[in-house]
């Protein structure tokens, strides 16, 4: 489970995440969505440690997490998928993977993922095994970027915005696949900026507007009646 | 003949290829000025090679690209700019420590009709000043002009990165995914600028949002594994099933038809 | 066959020492290409293992072995301590980095001459290959044929490890972007630690076994270090199997060459790597960029630099007591010209907004600001030699000269994006010019002046397509070689230049046509302060035009600024010749006020002082450069003469000390170390974003 308690954060002084709490249940999706420049992307850079938070905690099955190293913080079972994908450019598919793939040590992770299984699920990155980062298409990437993720066999895997680019037949996939994780026991958190993409697979959903959380709601309320989300991103104001 | 203007964009037989992956295999396309013209594919299909080749920034192996039924596939981006050709990039470009309005000054400033000796002249730097405006103004980012375009938010920046490529007023405008990372007001704002442009533009459109393409164009492309599968009108073209399973991408890589269709 | 068969031992030994050069440059384009650490202290690495082989050395295998262990663990250690010296500063830039590095280099050198004295130890091989075998009719000695072996099974097993292994993935991985890979889980500090001491072995051991071919000495590590420079320009970073060619081609033109045309050997190497420049300049780009994103994380030196900011005045204060009171006025001065960087601050961004939107308030004030100001300054500069001796008077010409070529070092590296180790080149050509041109009977200041200012144009047109090309630390390697190559030219075209002797007996310069030769330090002075103020006016002018703008954009958005029509490369072309004109100016500055020339005056330390007097300048800041190069010419000639034969090493001090307090440099003081993120930029500016990186929101 991974809990974040009045989570702070910024670039050089000027404050992007106003005390977010936010809590994403083992086995379920959590859905963050918001305008652009609310702060998705801060929160998820501070949680995989690629930001240092100004204070609040992360806690992950209980244990502090906030100012780790990055790397520290990926092998406790954090996995990243960034905005942006962020593929190694010289590095071959084949060894993406093999530099991803970390077994785990202990048998408290929700599901073992091994290269054979990512293929098995992403069977076009098998056939771009020897093609480099930087030669892969944008979906391709998207791919290999999930896979890098899952291979670490994470308990929390971070999703951000996954689907910027993909056509709609990938987009699903990745939907689906973020929604298979969660079953076998991962935490999703999935960050995209409008409702209408997640709200078909998380089960919360937060909208964040201006670093602040302005709506929490159930999924399967969300997706019985979506005004109030659309309302709550609406409403907010424009910009501050 | 004799009278019909040439195309204001037209692509002949263009391939390109890296390493052994062939990216683009012999894809013609011709538009007339003010077309409102989509390519769409899965990823992959070819559709950023297509837009760099265009654009200048990537050479084709083989084929030419002709503006106003002039070659310019010998010429640089730059080159390209002021014979007309705008773009918006994939992952939008800005110089991070000048402001968002001296950011479309920039842009605008090569295709400026006051541009020659705008670098000493205060008065026309005003000139360009009070275009980049408008086109902020445009795409609804007026009120951030005068922030450095460093803080801006990502979606933000791809609104900015349409403003440049708009102020050098193209002929030929060429769009990549501009409405990727957007939220849905954004992605409205964005329609309703594409609504507004020039109507003797002609638009190039890379997309993946369906109801933007599906409001926008009015003629489609539709790329797979690097070669045009069909060219048609927009309605017609979407609704048909092959294109359809194309577009939502079914296997892994549909295979290009064996012979030329459409 | 008679030509091959009487330069086959010649062709053999070029093979040898090409694969020794291999072996060396193979770990400097590891620390570059993949910790992106450009590692100038490389051929001190060297140095350290080839003075270890030569004391253990004493003709057994045990001493080869011994020395081979001893000098591969020094150096592997050495290159650890430079990881934890450099990775603080690793999301500063390579600039940072590559700065830092220099200064430790000059400080091993110093270390090094210290313990092992200043002569050139000789060195004993095994008794068992100190023999010659007999190779198709030739005697050969057996070292160089087990040195060949040695070298490619070395190389054989570096390129299975970076090709084939995870280790190697990780290694590539972290060239890529660091970041990422810290978030899949790999240390980037291990692997930063790793190859930087995996590149100091391989250095060390190179050392140790190269030393009868290149042998330790005061010397070698410059040496070294050039001569892998330039097999990695050459041979790019791309390919193992490019960079193998052109150091046994760089061996061969060393050993064959000199063998075959002793005159000819030395512009062979400029002609080579004339060739490889403008044919394939962008083969040595790194493979990746760094994640360039800055991060708030709190750096262990936030407090210093916090403290930092008062330092200039303490030191001020704490100086007097030492020197005279007239020195004391001479840090004044340097304190005094401190705020005169405003004018050149709100050239570069600052305060764009305010006149681009047309509110700027208070006219009359700010344009009193801005001339009176640097008027005051002016003046005060002026009365100098009034307060000062006559020594320090013309210390501070010295400053002056070096100050333009700071100045046109910050124009590129700042306001182009072009970092530059090469602006000795058009700094030399100038300098000769002046220097040929008064030998000749051509003392009026302005024509000299002017004629110094247009050689190194036309120097400049000839140089520039192949700079302007390249980009990054790119071109900070390039740069370096043209300036290298410039300085060697120099040191060889005696009939011209006067070679090592130098040029000196030559009339001094007049200020103006009809006056009389300037002897006297004040004149001098007054002349290099009145050519130097004309010339900063007109380069902040520039800067200050919509011009500046322009460069801003081809440094920060190259991508969009070329798809938006404007012709980048022509731009940096102007931007490359203007700052070459500026280093010319400076050269004949140098000239007039030294009155005597040599090689050693446009060498490789001229061009890293003036590119730290620009980093501690603040990288943007035109008079910052010039309060940076006053700076250095103090610590070099002023502060040294207190602890003479240590000059070097204090002045590698003052480069840690200034690459890890100055992250921003003097105009950073004067900002808030905040606000610094919108107008100002750290040591390297930031790299235009590699697409796959993105502001996060």
């Amino acid at each position: 489970m991974l809990q974040l308690l009045g989570l702070t954060a910024g670039y050089h002084g000027g404050t992007v995440l106003h005390g977010v709490d936010l809590t994403v249940a083992a086995g379920t999706v959590h859905a963050v969505v918001g305008r652009n420049g609310a702060g998705k992307t801060t929160l998820v850079h501070t949680v995989a440690g690629l930001l240092r938070p100004a204070s609040g905690r992360v806690l992950l099955d209980g244990l502090d997490l906030a100012g780790r190293p990055a790397h520290r913080i990926a092998r406790a079972g954090v996995g990243l998928v960034p905005q942006g994908r962020r593929v190694f450019a010289s590095l071959t598919v084949a060894e993406h993977l093999r530099l991803a793939h970390r077994p785990p040590r202990s048998a408290d992770r929700p599901g073992v993922w091994t290269p054979e299984r990512v293929l098995g699920l992403l069977p076009r990155l098998g056939e771009r095994l020897g093609t480099r980062g930087a030669n892969l298409s944008g979906g391709e990437q998207q791919m290999l970027a999930l896979a890098r993720a899952l291979l670490s066999s994470p308990r929390v895997l971070l999703l951000d915005e996954p689907t910027e680019g993909l056509s709609p037949e990938l987009a699903d996939r990745v939907h689906s696949l973020a929604r298979t994780s969660a079953d076998e026991g991962m935490a999703v958190l999935l960050v995209c900026p409008s409702p209408a993409q997640a709200i078909g697979c998380a089960d919360t959903l937060t909208v964040l507007t201006s670093g602040r959380t302005a709506l929490r709601m159930d999924g399967a309320a969300a997706r019985a009646d979506a005004a109030p989300l659309r309302a709550a991103l609406d409403l907010t104001p424009a910009r501050d | 003949m004799t009278s019909s203007p040439p195309p204001a964009l037209e692509l002949t037989a263009l391939t390109r290829r890296f390493g052994r992956l062939l990216a683009l295999d012999d894809v013609g396309l011709s538009l007339a000025a003010g077309a409102r013209h989509a390519v769409i594919g899965p990823n992959g299909a070819g559709k950023s090679t297509l837009l760099n080749l265009v654009a200048g920034t990537d050479r084709p192996d083989h084929g030419t690209v002709a503006l106003d039924g002039r070659d310019v596939t010998r010429l640089s981006p730059a080159g390209r700019c002021r014979l007309g050709i705008g773009r918006s990039f994939q992952q939008p470009l800005a110089v991070p420590e000048l402001t968002v309005l001296e950011n479309v000054v920039l842009a605008g400033w090569p295709r400026h009709p006051r541009r020659r000796g705008a670098w000493r002249s205060p008065a026309k730097q005003r000139l360009h000043t009070a275009s980049a405006r408008r086109w902020l103004e445009t795409v609804g980012l007026a009120d951030r002009a005068e922030l450095p375009a460093g803080r801006l938010a990502h979606g933000e920046r791809r609104l900015l990165d349409l403003a440049a490529a708009l102020a050098a007023e193209p002929s030929v405008l060429l769009l990549d995914e501009p409405a990727a990372g957007l939220t849905d007001d954004g992605v409205e704002r964005l329609t309703s600028v594409l609504d507004a442009l020039d109507e003797r533009t002609a638009v190039v459109l890379v997309e993946h949002h369906v109801e933007v393409v599906a409001r926008f164009a009015r003629t489609v492309t539709v790329l797979a594994a690097g070669r045009v599968l069909v060219t048609g009108p927009a309605r017609e073209t979407l609704a048909r099933p092959e294109v359809r399973d194309a577009y939502r991408g079914t296997g892994p890589v549909p295979a290009p038809p064996s012979a030329p269709r459409g | 066959m008679g030509l091959l068969d009487a330069h086959l031992v010649p062709a053999v030994d070029g093979v040898a020492y090409g694969l020794l050069l291999f072996v060396v440059a193979a770990g400097l384009s590891l620390a570059f290409g993949t910790a992106g650490v450009l590692n100038l202290a490389h051929g001190t690495l060297y140095a350290i293992g080839a003075y270890a082989g030569a004391a253990c050395g004493d003709g057994t295998w045990g001493g080869l072995v011994l020395g081979l262990a001893a000098g591969t663990a020094v150096a592997g250690a050495a290159g650890a301590g430079l990881s934890f010296a450099a990775f603080p500063l690793a999301r500063r830039g390579h600039l940072a980095q590559a700065l830092l590095t220099f200064g430790l280099a000059l400080v091993g050198g110093d270390l090094l001459v210290q313990v092992f004295g200043a002569d050139e130890p000789p060195v004993r091989v095994p008794g068992a290959l100190d023999t010659s075998v007999t190779l198709l009719g030739h005697r050969y000695p057996a070292y160089r044929l087990g040195f060949i072996v040695m070298a490619v099974l070395l190389a054989a097993f570096g390129s299975w490890v970076l090709a084939r292994t995870r280790a190697g993935a990780a290694v590539r991985a972290a060239a890529d972007d660091p970041r990422m890979l810290a978030a899949t889980g790999v240390s980037p500090r291990a692997v930063h630690l790793g190859v930087l001491t995996a590149a100091g072995a391989l250095a060390g051991g190179a050392g140790v076994l190269g030393a009868p071919i290149i042998g330790p000495g005061p010397g070698t590590s410059e040496n070294v270090l050039m001569l892998s420079l330039v097999v990695v320009v050459l041979g790019g970073l791309r390919s193992p199997w490019a960079t193998l060619l052109a150091a046994v081609a760089v061996g061969e033109v060393q050993t064959l060459g000199v063998a075959v045309a002793p005159d000819l050997a030395p512009y062979l190497l400029f002609a080579a790597m004339a060739v490889a420049l403008i044919a394939r300049p962008r083969a040595t780009e790194p493979p990746g960029g760094h994640d360039p994103s800055p991060t708030p994380a709190p750096d262990p030196l936030t407090w210093l630099r916090t403290r930092a900011k008062t330092l200039p005045w303490r030191r001020t204060r704490a100086k007097t007591p030492l020197g005279t009171g007239e020195n004391a006025k001479g840090w004044d001065g340097v304190g005094r010209g401190t705020p005169a960087s405003s004018p050149g601050r709100t050239g570069t961004g600052a305060s764009l907004p305010e006149r681009t939107g047309g509110k700027a308030s208070l006219p009359g004030v700010a344009l009193a600001r801005r001339v009176a100001v640097p008027a005051l300054v002016f003046g005060a500069l002026l009365l100098l030699p009034g307060v000062l001796d006559a020594y320090t008077v013309s210390l501070a010409g010295s400053a002056l000269a070096l100050g333009l070529l700071a100045v046109s070092v910050t124009l590129l590296t700042g306001h182009a994006g072009l970092p530059t180790l090469g602006q000795t080149a058009p700094f030399a050509v100038g300098a000769y010019t002046t220097a040929v041109l008064a030998g000749a009977g051509w003392t009026a200041g302005p024509v000299q002046v002017v004629l110094a200012a247009l050689a190194a144009v036309v120097f400049c047109l000839v140089t520039g397509p192949a700079v302007v090309r390249a980009r990054s630390t790119t071109v900070l390697m390039i740069t370096l070689a043209v300036g290298e190559l410039a300085s060697a030219v120099a040191g060889r075209l005696t009939s011209v230049t006067g070679g090592a002797d130098g040029l000196v007996g030559f009339p001094p310069t007049r200020a103006l046509w009809g006056t009389a030769g300037m002897v006297e330090e004040r004149d001098v002075y007054t002349y290099a302060l009145v050519v130097t103020a004309l010339a900063v006016a007109v380069t902040l002018l520039v800067l200050r035009s919509p011009a500046g703008r322009l460069l801003a954009g081809a440094r920060g958005a190259e991508a969009r600024m070329r798809a938006s029509g404007h012709p980048v490369g022509r731009y940096l072309l102007v931007a490359y010749v203007g700052a070459g004109a500026l280093a010319g100016i400076g050269g004949s500055l140098t000239v007039t006020v030294q009155q005597y020339l040599s090689p050693a005056d446009v060498g490789f330390e001229i061009a890293a002082f003036a590119l730290l007097a620009a980093v501690i300048g603040g990288t943007t800041s035109v008079v910052g450069a010039l309060c940076g190069a006053a700076l250095i010419v103090l610590t070099r000639d002023w502060v040294a003469g207190a602890w003479p034969g240590h000059g070097p090493l204090l002045l590698g001090v003052l480069f840690v000390v200034a690459v890890y307090l100055l992250p921003r440099g003097l105009a950073g003081l004067r900002r808030g170390p905040n606000d610094a993120a919108a107008g100002g930029h750290a040591l390297l500016p930031a790299p235009a974003a590699p697409p796959n990186d993105k502001v996060p929101t």
